[in-house]
């Protein structure tokens, strides 16, 4: 079977008791690890990316690419590694002054193509910050990822994406960046229509960066 | 008899005090101190003797009341009226002080003034007003019932401030205005007062300078007295709050994490979560233990927004007002010294 790993997760941070006009930008650090099918097809590893966020009063869009090498585990079953490039895309609308409803998409893909399964979707949510400090927000969020599509075929009637996010105000326009994702995708597919077998897939980044805010 | 002695002593003090003054003629000299001797019959030679000679206007008015004191204290009330009637012809403005002179002497005085048609005490105040808000208050008294006209008249022409019966004390108010609503040209005027009773005519002035200037305009408001701006932000009280907050989050993160893994998959790595996590529990702490930040102050902001508005409001009330004053015209009017002493006509 073959191994798809693939890299990034993205948080957006900010939000919460952010300033009415602000945008972000800046590069990031990532840690990924990436398993599918079976436990013993697993990966993981370091890249990096780059982080964007614009937030116009109650509205705000963000942007993240990463790019991450997956090496395959110890004990693991995959023989080679591959390269995951992942795009993630989000708009969001404050309904509260700590939460918004949110929409977006992923697309993931990997390098050689063949060694993973790329995978697109469009992504349905609601998040919660909080402005826990002078400059320093915390946000969880959680969608579901819809009309997942496979590379490799197959469906995915459940699938989720958690977050966890933090930005911190370090001095000026310089900001430190943290975020988690978590993403489950309990992909089914139907080989040669034999019947559908699972072919889940699970991956969690975390990611470090900085990022200036104008 | 103490009484009579009192009274011969008020009597005589009036005529001392005007003998304060230099009396250059020997005649009434010794008129004024034959009374000053109660020698009442060589006043009453000497007196009309020195009047025979020349003296300036004060010695007349002087010997002339030096006769009234004499005439009084002799209980001729007639002639003492007659004497003091002479007095205030010369000296409109003349004025005794009843507790200085003797009751006879002060009601035969008293009764000359209503004898003669006369303009006293012309009073005109200094004053600055806005033209068309405001009046140059004018006070002065007429002896007898009298038509009376009152006038400005100054180098632009004559201006009417009066015309009336008047008897006794009289307050005029003049607004310095002319027919079409425009102040007076500024310049030096003189406020003439006419009495005229039968063929009998009296008339009074002072001189006053008018001048014009701006009204002084009202300069805008950046506060309200007894009204002051509030702080539109707060610092709530320190608290575990933020460190409660990153817990949560972290903790609801991990609570997901491990109840959406998929078992088949079994337990993926925690390194991710473990740095993510502790970044947000430390960023947690640190701001538990940092000066909470400012939030907005709703009440405050709203206080604030009123009190703007009320000054915005008031200063729109001052610029209107601004431009009506820059309009008008402030007119001062200072009264000047008298030149000469009015007189019978």
């Amino acid at each position: 079977m073959r191994a798809t790993a693939v890299a990034a997760a993205v948080l957006a941070l900010g939000g919460g008791a952010a300033p009415a006009q602000e945008i972000t930008i800046g590069p990031q650090v990532v840690l990924a690890s990436y398993r599918e099918v079976v436990s013993r097809l697993r990966y993981s590893g370091i890249g990096f990316g780059g982080a964007m966020s614009v937030r116009f009063h109650k509205l705000s869009v963000e942007a993240a690419v990463t790019r991450v090498k997956l090496d395959t585990t110890d004990g693991s079953a995959a023989t080679t590694g591959f390269t995951a490039t992942q795009v993630d895309a989000w708009v969001a609308y404050d309904v509260a002054s700590y939460a918004s409803l949110e929409v977006g998409v992923v697309r993931r893909s990997a390098d050689p193509e063949l060694d993973a399964q790329s995978m697109g979707a469009v992504r349905v949510g609601a998040r919660s910050f909080y402005e826990i400090g002078p400059g320093a927000t915390v946000l969880f969020r959680a969608d579901y990822l819809a009309a997942p599509k496979f590379s490799g075929g197959g469906s995915a009637s459940f699938s989720l994406d958690l977050g966890l996010g933090l930005d911190v105000r370090l001095a000026g326009r310089l900001h430190g960046t943290a975020a988690y994702a978590f993403q489950r995708i309990n992909r089914k597919t139907n080989p040669g229509g034999t019947g559908e077998i699972d072919a889940p897939i699970q991956e969690t980044v975390g990611r470090v960066g900085l990022a200036l805010g104008f | 008899m103490i009484r009579a002695h009192q009274l011969a002593g008020l009597t005589l003090l009036a005529p001392a005090l005007l003998g304060a003054q230099v009396v250059q003629n020997a005649t009434l000299r010794r008129a004024q101190q034959a009374y000053d001797n109660l020698e009442y019959r060589q006043v009453l030679t000497l007196a009309p003797a020195a009047l025979r000679e020349r003296l300036t206007g004060p010695e007349r008015a002087r010997a002339y009341e030096l006769l009234g004191f004499t005439y009084g204290a002799m209980d001729s009330i007639l002639k003492a009226v007659d004497a003091f009637k002479q007095v205030v012809l010369i000296d409109p403005e003349r004025q005794l002080d009843p507790n200085r002179v003797s009751p006879k002497a002060y009601s035969a005085f008293d009764v000359a003034l209503r004898q003669v048609l006369l303009v006293r005490q012309l009073r005109i105040d200094s004053s600055s007003f806005v033209g068309g808000q405001g009046a140059l208050p004018i006070r002065f008294t007429v002896t007898q019932p009298a038509r009376v006209v009152t006038r400005a008249v100054g180098s632009d022409g004559s201006f009417l401030i009066d015309s009336g019966a008047w008897n006794g004390q009289v307050n005029l108010t003049w607004p310095a205005r002319l027919a079409n609503g425009d102040p007076v040209p500024a310049g030096s005027y003189t406020v003439v007062v006419d009495a005229r009773l039968g063929q009998n005519a009296f008339s009074a002035s002072q001189p006053i300078r008018l001048s014009h200037g701006l009204v002084d305009t009202l300069t805008h408001l950046t506060s309200l007295p007894g009204y002051q701006y509030l702080p539109e932000t707060e610092v709530p009280p320190q608290s575990w709050r933020p460190l409660g907050l990153a817990f949560l989050f972290t903790g609801g993160a991990l609570v997901g994490t491990l109840g959406l893994e998929n078992s088949s998959l079994g337990s993926g790595s925690k390194r991710e979560l473990a740095v993510v996590g502790a970044a947000a529990l430390v960023t947690g702490f640190v701001m538990t233990l940092r000066k909470p930040a400012p939030r907005p102050a709703s009440a405050n902001i709203l206080y604030n927004h009123l009190l703007r508005d009320q000054i915005a409001r008031r200063n729109q009330e001052i610029t209107k007002e601004n431009v009506a004053r820059r309009q008008q015209v402030q007119l001062t009017i200072v009264p000047l010294p008298k030149p000469a002493a009015g007189g019978a006509r």
